[in-house]
């Protein structure tokens, strides 16, 4: 697996040729949680960009709320903008690959992005955050610094795909390091979940030494719980995916919250502009672009806080 | 004479603690119509739900030719050839007519629905009804009587053996009670044991060959018809003999207490005037859907309406019902069940519901309701086996009586009365004349709506008919008779309406 | 088929104590000896208090709910109705901070808005359906999205969170309390006793059963039919604000998936408490009782061990209907 971070700076600096009018369809699940909103504040900020840089480039951003409707906006945008490159997260894999592959048997570029599709080799690109790694970096953390005989217990999200992958990862990295997993169930990626699961949780074990929640929402909700307990500085929890206020914790050495690990929205502006590079020819770009999660630690925290991101 | 098709033997039936039916006996033999007739509450209802299969006997034997059976359900009963046809219609509202007659037993070609063919039959029975609808009208937008003749046609559609008819005249209008009395006359020469109840004695009478009388769940007598006269027959009913059925009339007073001035509901009533005096009781008369009812809810405010309404003088705005009754002026629906009564609520929470306001001010005083309910039960003779059961329980009289009650909770000047005595026993009928007559004889001013001749003739000083949406004329002391009232109805010979009065 | 039912009330009504009536506290019973024979902080003071503040969201929405549905009606809003004050609230309590710095008064003007904006939207609500005419079901579908789209767009799709200090100041609004007693559960217990009352004991209660009974028969006994119809609607809105008041100081955010399902939680809360879904009957009593039950449902589950995490929903729906087949079982023989 190619595992390569790209300098988003370096890519824009490519475009600096003259180019052709391209227009490039965009189309991503609607913001309905914290995640998918930033990923629609990153999309936003680099079709502005782009936009405003090269003017002979044209976007369509298409926001969609479930799988149908996705396949009906990809239609609408081949018959009606007669786009020449699309950069599309499948809401569901299975649905999405008929569609997407007529779409690229009809010669127009594809770059899929973080949601894999059940057909391989229908995309021109393919850019990815690594759940596997999401899971696994946690995991080999709680390894390297818990005790053997910690007692941990696991936040997972909606039952999915990425939900599965990440808690493998995650099962993987701590396997034989004497960790014990005391109970895991499903927060749903919401604060009011987690709140109400991890409360429930303090009542039914005397000792919990860390918490493991596959999202930052949930992590919130978790640490409000053990708040309300009185139970602070009896664990250490940690969430995923960077979220600001997580990250602003991070940075401020709170003993609870000593690390995050990252699953970048942004990965979303990356494969806006690295199609347009592509599509445009002025770099060839193909193939696989897998971003690993990184462990956010109070030395690396402020790389990764976002002023006016919403997430 | 022929032995019977279906027979009771000792039946009784019991609803928790309460025994309705004690022991009854009854026969129905092919080709004759036999009469069951009773005041409300003696268990008619229940007896014929036993026949069609509707409810099971708690002892005694149901025997059909002379066998005994049991049926698990009403479509065991019909499969037989017993077929039931309501009171309250069993007719999908939303379907068409031919939906209606074939459903559940739908004609088909192949797995089709055989449209074509369904259509055809039921035009062909409607026809033999003189009944004369489109088959593919949808049942929703049908009259009452329009309706019974479809349930009729229902009937007629299967292999018939016993029919059992549950006061199928009490919404029709007299024309289409002839057609239905040729077409139960027709039925009895093909050998159809039929059932029939009614409150018209004169109806018995005429078309049923052997009647049968229920009092409070027994048996009390079965006569050949021609063997018994009418004023048996109600004082078998009632069990004691009958004294003139009307109270003598009040004298009106001057004081007027009701102006209506060309009042008009679009579509529905023109130019409508009238004027009602203390101590009068005007009757209202014509056929069903002349309006009349209309009218009431227009002066109550449930209809929107335009022209005059004074009461005792002061100009009553449209649309407001409460205002109304605030002022003194309350309407008594004719339709009981559907805007009358809650029928799944207690006795309690039916009589006090217009005038909560009066039980307590914030709270409701319990109490008080309470004391309501003694003194309703005690003025209006009603019969509850148990004051917290729903009044969808209760016989017809109890709820008409109870509806009287409730209507006259905010002892209103003015009343105007639909139907008083729809469905009711000949018992509870005099009771309620009764106390119509003492009401008005109190200074009270009361419209009675009627399509009963005799009621309107009876009760009423004087009497209005309405053909068509107008006030066709106006009937005064001795003017005050059937022919005449019928001749307006029928919209022969229109006088000047009220100013002729 | 009328026939049957009606004579057979007559048997429950005496009866006296029968399912109909104890069917849910039964059912109550049975989950709380469940729960402690299956873990031993059960019954902690820690784990009743964690269970009860958690239900008086619901509750206090339920409530509200029980009279809508009783008369008749029925709102899919609330859900995205109380995630949508609750980000109003949150964004202008934000502002305020800037100009009143944080204090009291913040808290108290954010109450008052909570309260007016659910007063507001339940009235929109109402005023559709009952001068409009048009269906409840489709009035707040339509409310529904639009409530959980503008709380999306208002949190940009992320969450909105009250400022740190700001949340420290309103926190023991939600983990406060007198005696032991937290606030959300106080507020619950107040919002409950009242709402029997009302239902019970006064003239807007039985209104409300007889418009949902029969509306033509509460017309024509001269029942204001559209006010109080009306009058439901704000009172769930009302409820609704105070419900977000309570839950804004626990995590001190909300975003397009706070309150999510709720309007389905409360309203079947409302159902398992024997309240008529078609109207015409309410127990206030038994819709508590009802949130009870989905709450400990959820509170076992995440206590034990013996079912996969995969199957909760299975186990509340299983247990939704049972509750309600118990009822039937009681009410009427078939």
């Amino acid at each position: 697996m190619t595992k390569i971070l790209i300098a988003t700076t370096a890519l824009v600096g490519a475009l600096a040729g003259p180019l052709s009018a391209e227009t490039i369809g965009v189309s991503i699940p609607a913001a309905t949680h914290g995640w998918a909103g930033a990923l629609n504040f990153h999309a936003e900020r680099t079709i502005a960009h782009l936009e405003e840089v090269y003017p002979d480039l044209d976007f369509v951003l298409a926001t969609t709320p479930d799988s149908a409707t996705q396949v009906s906006d990809l239609e609408d945008m081949v018959a009606t903008r007669g786009i020449d490159a699309l950069v599309v997260l499948p809401f569901e894999s299975e649905p999405l690959t008929g569609p997407i592959q007529r779409i690229a048997e009809s010669g127009t570029w594809v770059t899929v992005v973080d949601r894999g599709l059940s057909v391989e080799g229908i995309e021109t690109l393919y850019v990815a955050g690594d759940n596997d790694s999401f899971g696994r970096t946690a995991g080999q953390y709680f390894a390297d610094t818990l005790d053997d005989g910690a007692k941990v217990v696991v936040m997972r999200g909606i039952p999915s795909t990425v939900d599965n992958e990440r808690v493998a990862g995650f099962e993987e990295a701590i396997d034989g390091s004497g960790i014990e997993v005391l109970a895991m169930d499903h927060g749903n990626w919401n604060r009011d979940t987690a709140f109400t699961l991890m409360q429930d949780w303090l009542s039914r074990f005397p000792q919990i030494d860390a918490v493991w929640a596959a999202d930052d929402d949930m992590a919130v909700g978790a640490l409000a719980a053990i708040e309300q307990a009185g139970r602070t500085g009896e664990m250490i929890v940690v969430g995923g995916a960077g979220m600001k206020e997580m990250v602003d914790r991070i940075r401020n050495g709170d003993a609870t919250v000593p690390v995050n690990v990252t699953y970048p929205p942004s990965m979303i502006s990356t494969a806006i502009e690295m199609t347009a590079v592509g599509v445009t020819g002025a770099a060839p770009m193909s193939g696989e672009f897998i971003i690993a999660s990184e462990l956010i630690t109070p030395e690396n925290a402020a790389d990764y806080y976002f002023e006016d991101s919403p997430y | 004479m022929a032995d019977p098709i279906l027979s009771l033997n000792g039946v009784s039936k019991s609803f928790g603690p309460i025994e309705v039916l004690h022991g009854v006996d009854f026969e129905l033999r092919p080709g004759e119509i036999h009469a069951l007739i009773g005041e409300n509450g003696a268990g008619k209802s229940t007896t014929m739900k036993i026949l069609g299969g509707y409810i099971d006997a708690s002892g005694g034997e149901i025997r059909w030719q002379g066998q005994p059976v049991s049926f698990a359900s009403s479509e065991e009963a019909e499969a037989r050839g017993i077929v039931m046809i309501h009171q309250e219609f069993n007719l999908a509202e939303h379907l068409g007519v031919d939906q209606n007659v074939f459903l559940g037993r739908e004609l088909k070609r192949g797995w089709r629905l055989d449209h074509a063919a369904m259509r055809g039959r039921a035009a062909a029975l409607l026809d033999q009804l003189e009944c004369h609808i489109d088959p593919s009208a949808r049942v929703a937008g049908l009259s009452v009587p329009a309706k019974q003749m479809v349930e009729i046609a229902k009937a007629l559609s299967r292999d018939l053996r016993v029919l059992i008819m549950d006061e199928p005249t009490a919404v029709l209008t007299e024309r289409d009670c002839e057609i239905l009395f040729r077409q139960i006359e027709r039925l009895r020469e093909q050998g159809v044991a039929i059932l029939y109840t009614s409150h018209k004695l004169s109806e018995v009478k005429r078309i049923c060959d052997r009647v049968s009388v229920l009092r409070d769940g027994v048996m009390v007598r079965s006569a050949k018809v021609a063997e018994i006269t009418e004023d048996e027959m109600a004082a078998a009913m009632v069990g004691r003999e009958l004294s003139d059925l009307y109270p003598a009339k009040a004298v009106p007073a001057d004081e007027v207490m009701l102006e209506v001035e060309g009042l008009s509901v679009p579509g529905l009533i023109a130019e409508a005037s009238l004027t009602l005096r203390r101590g009068e009781v005007l009757g209202i008369g014509g056929l069903v859907g002349a309006g009349r009812t209309e009218l009431a809810e227009a002066i109550a405010g449930l209809r929107p309406r335009s022209g005059e309404v004074r009461l005792m003088g002061r100009t009553l705005p449209a649309g407001q019902v409460k205002t109304a009754m605030e002022r003194g002026l309350v309407y008594l629906t004719e339709d009981r069940k559907g805007a009358g009564l809650l029928l799944d609520k207690s006795l309690r929470e039916n009589l006090t519901l217009p005038l909560l306001h009066r039980f307590g001010r914030v709270l409701i005083d319990r109490r008080a309701e309470e004391a309501a309910l003694d003194k309703a039960i005690a003025d209006f003779a009603i019969r509850a086996p148990d004051r917290e059961m729903p009044v969808g329980n209760l016989s017809g009289g109890n709820q008409q009586k109870l509806l009287l009650a409730k209507t006259l909770l905010s002892e209103p000047q003015v009343i105007l009365i639909d139907e008083p005595t729809r469905g009711i026993d000949i018992g509870t009928k005099q009771q309620i004349y009764t106390l119509i007559a003492e009401l008005a004889a109190a200074g009270h001013a009361i419209i009675v709506i009627s399509s009963e001749m005799p009621e309107l003739i009876g009760l009423a000083s004087r009497v209005l008919v309405m053909h068509a949406g107008r006030i066709v004329g106006a009937l005064d002391g001795d003017a005050v008779n059937e022919g005449a009232i019928v001749r307006l109805a029928m919209g022969l010979g229109e006088s000047n309406g009220e100013a002729a009065a | 088929m009328t026939m049957a039912t009606t004579q057979n009330n007559t048997g429950r009504t005496r009866g006296g104590l029968n399912l109909q009536v104890i069917g849910p506290i039964v059912a109550l019973i049975a989950l709380v000896l469940i729960g402690m024979a299956l873990n031993s902080n059960f019954l902690s003071y820690a784990n009743i208090t964690n269970v009860l503040a958690r239900s008086a969201f619901i509750g206090i929405i339920a409530v509200g709910m029980t009279f809508v549905i009783t008369a008749g009606g029925l709102d899919l809003s609330v859900g995205s109705m109380a995630a949508f004050v609750a980000g109003l609230m949150i964004l202008v309590m934000n502002q305020l901070t800037t100009s009143l710095g944080v204090s009291l008064p913040v808290i108290l003007l954010g109450i008052a808005l909570a309260l007016v904006a659910g007063l507001v939207a339940g009235l929109i609500n109402g005023i559709l359906i009952t001068r409009v005419g048009i269906e409840a079901f489709i009035v707040t579908l339509g409310t529904m999205g639009i409530y959980r789209s503008l709380i999306t767009w208002l949190a940009d799709g992320g969450t909105l969170s009250l400022g740190f200090e700001m949340r420290e100041l309103y926190r023991p609004v939600y983990y406060g309390g007198i005696a032991g007693i937290s606030w959300p559960i106080i507020a619950f217990v107040v919002v409950a006793v009242l709402g029997e009352v009302v239902m019970r004991h006064t003239a807007f209660g039985r209104h409300c059963a007889a418009i949902g009974s029969n509306e033509k028969v509460a017309r024509y006994s001269s029942i204001p039919v559209a006010r109080v119809k009306l009058a439901t609607y704000v009172l769930l809105g009302l409820l609704v604000g105070f419900a977000v008041v309570m839950y804004v100081p626990r995590l001190g955010s909300a975003s397009a998936s706070t309150g999510l399902l709720w309007e389905l939680e409360a309203i079947a809360a409302v159902i398992i408490g024997g309240t008529l879904l078609k109207g015409g009957f309410g127990r206030v009593w038994g819709t508590v009782v009802g949130v009870l039950i989905l709450s400990l449902i959820g509170n076992l589950l995440n206590l034990t061990d013996f079912v996969s995490p995969y199957l909760n929903g299975a186990i509340q729906g299983a247990v939704i209907i049972l509750a309600v087949v118990l009822q039937r079982k009681g009410g009427t023989e078939r």
